[in-house]
């Protein structure tokens, strides 16, 4: 009984703290909310609420981390509203469809089991993609990986991104049937690289980053042979070097991490106007809406986090920092305590995606390692990181119930 | 006026933030801990002798013995385990008038008792080793 | 399978550092980083913040306005009456170049805003502010005027203060900039070889020459055995070095106080090896050379590294001001300020008060001692030989009519060959009004010759014109 009420906790102060940032906000723009967005945004409060309920009655694995996302997804609302009314309201559909698609996500992964043999089809996909941001491309902030569908825009990598975490699991899952083939290892490193290098094209080198180490670590767990391990990472020394001396924009990121104050007219601004709301912020922040956002350039998806720290204090950037540690941990326990290769996989390949594309975000905008554009999975505006999220999300869900085997299945059956 | 209250909720949004993550860290500690947890005092339980990740299927340390436990294959049992070893359903501990006994469901490789096989239905005293398959409990009684 | 679980937990315990040491560097950064990026002058939010208050005046000791800010339009603009006069001492205020001098030392009171953030936040949220405080400096806008015209085509300085209250009333460091064209003249002031940025007063430094000796001198009078005599021919040849007189001039017999009167090289040279480098470098540690000087601008250290490896030929050349010797203008000035003050040496003041808007004064610097360089007696005696000094000896041109004057001179061979011409001295020598020290770098010209006379008419002008 005592426990029941503990677990209950945590949705509550969940539930606490966003009634909050809402009652704020709404003092904050004072009459301009419209009646419309306050029901959205009560109704997401409520939504969250229920879906965390419903989630303890309707699964038998993990109960935090789609708790954890949801606070995660709280404060990067507050703060995506507080700078513009607009994005705001679109964030708030955005996040209500992503938890829809996330219980979709489950829904469709619990009856039907048949992914562990598709490689071939999301390799199909994935490269279908890249061609597809190729011809219809559109280029934003320097990177071309965008496409516009009507007057939506998506960015197509958002699914390869999970694409490539099948095909990693996929693999090494089926690892004794891919040694018919020889050198199957090199093949498939062949195949990743060719994602790394179409990514590079797009001058998308954050994502290019996210996929190297999430290749790499699967790569360090189920390789037996030492050998490809190596090569991998000799090649990422040696395509590193060479991406520095070829590519402009590779050296100008350097630079401005090595010495942004020298820089600070050009290379530099974005980082240093991120070191300088960091700064301002202080320990607890100067207070939601006193802070000066409006400085700090792509501050709703890049620099998201400079903006929190801002106005909520480095102590809110440190629970940011905390929680998706929490979450990584939890996406390990989860892959850890799954007894199915393949999706034990899975949710190593998408605690690492959040792990990496977290950590490197964000020690880019705190100057602990060079800045690559990446959005902070859950926290960022957009509607394809949004999305996206919520799908790897609910694959973890999934991942962390007791798979039954095609053989169990049968037996229940009888 | 509004001033005054964004100072005062961003220390309340810490707090808030900071409570949150506490009692996420105490539910998964308590997760973990799990079993151990609770009290053994008053109950009759049985405890894994295996170390617990030397065997390739999901098993818990501890499993309480309320009226009645069952063991197998099968996903209605107790205590589930998936090891070919295990019929589908494979034994059961029966309590009855504060005395516990083991029976063994007819199954393909048998159920040992303190090293005997079983064929009939076996007062349990405390102490005493049962295995089934590779895996091995010990029964305790603290009733 | 074991296998598998040790290589996940190994990149869970890697992911978990890299969380880790996220946090360890964002803490370490607002700790010891963020003050020093927050002041940047590229960080918009400092000129957000005081672009809505009225930034305060600099007034000289009189009264008379030397800068102030006028509201134009929505924002302030800011008049620097004499652009050049005051181009290191008031520095500047401008959101593309950033602050320097006084504005930037003193942004706070200027603007009226308090050094912690917590207390400026709740009293923003009280009352607002608006209008800064002024800023009183001790400069005499006069004295100032008349330094800067003596010195206008030299490089040098010069520096002029109160020897018992410590308050400078002139200041000058050449070549300067005007702060008034500061965007257009950005690249070249920046440029330029001969640095106009620095201020020469506090930040150059300079092998002192002879006026080193004042400082000889007090060391001497410490040593009560040492022989006072000496037998001058003009050259002396200490640890296989020879040192020469000014022109090889023999001086015949001399005791200390005709030595320094004349300057005699070989007489200091000599003595300086008897008493040891101990000695000296402890009389100039107490004339504050090798420490860090207290002003209302940041200073350079003078140094005489003494307690390193110094040979007796390196010891005799920085007894004469040569070699590893470097000092500041200013702290020269507080040499002769010493003397005059019976061996007290006083803190430098450049701002006088801090007045609030309606005159109310909000902030006095006081004068503090900072060291007691020399005993009454022995500052006495040396008073005695610098007044000799001037009267029949080698700065006789910054004698002044009906006023004893105290002073040395210095010409310091430096190794580009050209020399920088020295004066530092006081005056009235028996009730010191005035400190000064003239610096002319580079001026190929001896002390009394090119330095003296302009210590001469600043002396005079103060004993004339400032009345304390």
């Amino acid at each position: 009984m005592n426990k029941r009420i503990l677990s209950r906790s945590p949705r509550n102060l969940l539930f606490f703290f966003q009634a909050l940032g809402l009652l704020l906000l709404l003092i904050y723009k004072g009459k301009a909310i419209d009646k419309l967005t306050l029901a959205t945004a009560g109704g997401l409060v409520l939504v969250i609420y229920l879906s965390n309920l419903l989630l303890t009655k309707i699964t038998s694995g993990d109960n935090y981390i789609f708790l954890i996302t949801t606070m995660l997804v709280s404060i990067g609302i507050i703060m995506i509203y507080r700078i513009n009314e607009g994005l705001g309201i679109k964030q708030l559909l955005w996040i209500s469809m992503g938890i829809v698609l996330f219980f979709l996500t489950y829904f469709i992964l619990k009856k039907i089991r048949i992914w562990e043999n598709l490689t071939y089809l999301y390799l199909i996909g994935a490269y279908l993609l890249f061609f597809v941001t190729f011809v219809f491309g559109d280029r934003r902030h320097g990177a071309i990986n965008w496409i516009n569908i009507g007057q939506f825009s998506f960015q197509p990598s958002e699914i390869i991104k999970i694409l490539l975490i099948f095909i990693l699991s996929s693999y090494y899952s089926n690892k004794d049937r891919w040694k018919e083939i020889k050198n199957s290892s090199y093949y498939l490193m062949g195949v990743i690289y060719s994602f790394i290098f179409l990514l590079f094209l797009q001058k998308d080198l954050g994502t290019a980053l996210v996929f190297y180490a999430i290749f790499i670590a699967i790569q360090f767990i189920y390789e037996d042979d030492k050998k490809p391990i190596l090569i991998n990472i000799g090649l990422f020394v040696i395509f590193g070097l060479l991406g520095y001396s070829l590519f402009d924009h590779v050296k100008i990121r350097f630079q401005a991490w090595l010495n942004p104050w020298k820089y600070i007219e050009r290379q530099g601004y974005q980082i240093t106007q991120s070191l300088f709301a960091i700064a301002e912020g202080g320990f607890f922040g100067k207070g939601l809406g006193l802070g000066h956002p409006d400085f700090i350039p792509v501050v709703y998806t890049d620099f998201i986090f400079s903006a929190i720290c801002e106005e909520m204090g480095i102590f809110t950037g440190i629970g940011i920092i905390m929680l998706f540690m929490i979450f990584v941990y939890r996406g390990f326990k989860i892959a850890i305590s799954q007894d199915n290769k393949f999706y034990r996989i899975l949710a190593l390949g998408i605690s690492i995606l959040f792990g990496v594309q977290s950590f490197i975000i964000l020690g880019g905008v705190i100057r602990m390692i060079p800045l690559t554009g990446l959005t902070l999975p859950f926290i960022s505006y957009g509607g394809s990181s949004i999305l996206s999220s919520f799908v790897a999300l609910g694959i973890l869900q999934i991942c962390s119930e007791e798979i039954k085997s095609k053989e169990d299945l049968d037996e229940a059956g009888d | 006026m509004y001033n005054i209250l964004a100072i005062l909720f961003k220390y309340i949004f810490i707090i808030i933030i900071y409570l949150f993550i506490f009692s996420i860290i105490r539910l998964i500690y308590l997760d973990i801990k799990g079993m151990e947890g609770i009290s053994f005092d008053d109950v009759a339980y049985l405890k894994l002798i295996n170390r617990k990740d030397s065997l390739p299927f999901k098993i818990d340390e501890h499993y309480i013995i309320d009226k009645v436990l069952t063991l197998g294959r099968h996903g209605d049992n107790h205590i589930v385990v998936k090891d070919p070893y295990i019929s589908k359903e494979h034994f059961q501990i029966v309590e009855d008038e504060g005395e516990y006994y083991l029976e063994d469901l007819e199954s393909a490789n048998g159920t040992y008792l303190n090293g005997d096989k079983i064929y009939d239905i076996v007062k349990l005293q405390d102490g005493d080793i049962i295995k089934a398959g590779q895996i091995e409990f010990l029964f305790v009684n603290r009733k | 399978m074991k296998q598998e679980i040790k290589r996940i937990i190994l990149v869970l315990v890697g992911l978990c550092l890299a969380f880790i040491s996220l946090i360890v560097y964002i803490s370490f950064f607002q700790v010891f980083k963020a003050t020093t990026v927050k002041n940047n002058s590229y960080n918009k939010r400092l000129w957000i913040n005081e672009e809505s208050i009225l930034r305060g005046s600099f007034l000289d000791r009189n009264g008379k306005t030397l800068v102030y800010s006028e509201k134009k339009d929505s924002s302030y603009e800011r008049h620097y009456l004499y652009g050049r006069l005051y181009s290191h001492i008031i520095g500047y205020s401008y959101r593309e170049y950033g602050k320097a001098g006084l504005e930037l030392q003193y942004n706070n009171q200027l603007l009226n805003i308090s050094e912690n953030a917590a207390i400026n936040e709740l009293k923003n949220l009280v009352s607002p502010t608006t209008e800064g405080n002024n800023i009183k400096i001790t400069i005499d806008h006069e004295l100032q005027t008349k330094a800067r015209n003596l010195l206008k085509g030299k490089k040098g300085s010069i520096i002029a203060m109160n020897p018992v209250n410590g308050e400078v009333y002139a200041m000058v460091s050449l070549p300067d900039f005007d702060v008034n064209r500061i965007k257009e003249d950005w690249k070249t002031i920046t440029e330029r070889p001969d640095s106009p940025l620095i201020n020469r007063a506090t930040q150059g430094l300079y092998e002192p020459g002879s006026v080193f000796k004042v400082i000889t001198t007090a060391a001497f009078l410490e040593d009560e055995d040492m022989d006072i005599t000496y037998d001058c021919t003009g050259t002396a040849n200490v640890g296989g070095y020879e040192f020469t007189d000014y022109n090889k001039k023999a001086h015949g017999s001399l005791d200390l106080k005709r030595a320094l009167a004349e300057s005699c090289n070989t007489y200091f040279t000599t003595k300086s090896v008897e008493v040891g480098k101990d000695l000296i470098g402890n009389t100039a540690d107490k004339f504050m050379l090798n420490n860090k000087i207290p002003f209302d601008l940041p200073v350079k250290n003078s140094q005489f590294p003494y307690k390193g490896l110094l040979d007796k030929t390196e010891l005799a050349a920085a007894a004469i001001g040569q070699g590893k010797v470097l000092v500041t203008p200013l702290n020269m000035a507080m040499v002769a300020s010493g003397i005059a003050n019976g061996g007290q040496v006083v803190k430098p003041i450049l701002v006088k008060e801090v007045l609030s808007k309606d005159g109310k004064v909000l902030k006095t610097n006081t004068t503090e001692i900072l060291s007691l360089a020399t005993d009454p007696i022995n500052a006495n005696l040396i008073k005695e030989m610098m007044v000799e000094a001037v009267n029949s000896g080698t700065g006789t041109r910054a004698r002044i009519k009906n006023v004893k004057v105290a002073g040395k001179t210095g010409t310091a061979e430096t190794s580009s060959g050209k020399s920088h011409a020295w004066f530092i001295g006081f005056a009235p020598a028996d009730e010191p009004k005035v400190a000064v020290a003239v610096v002319l770098e580079e001026e190929n010209s001896t002390g009394g010759t090119a330095a003296a006379p302009m210590a001469r008419d600043i002396m005079l002008h103060v004993i004339n014109n400032i009345n304390e």
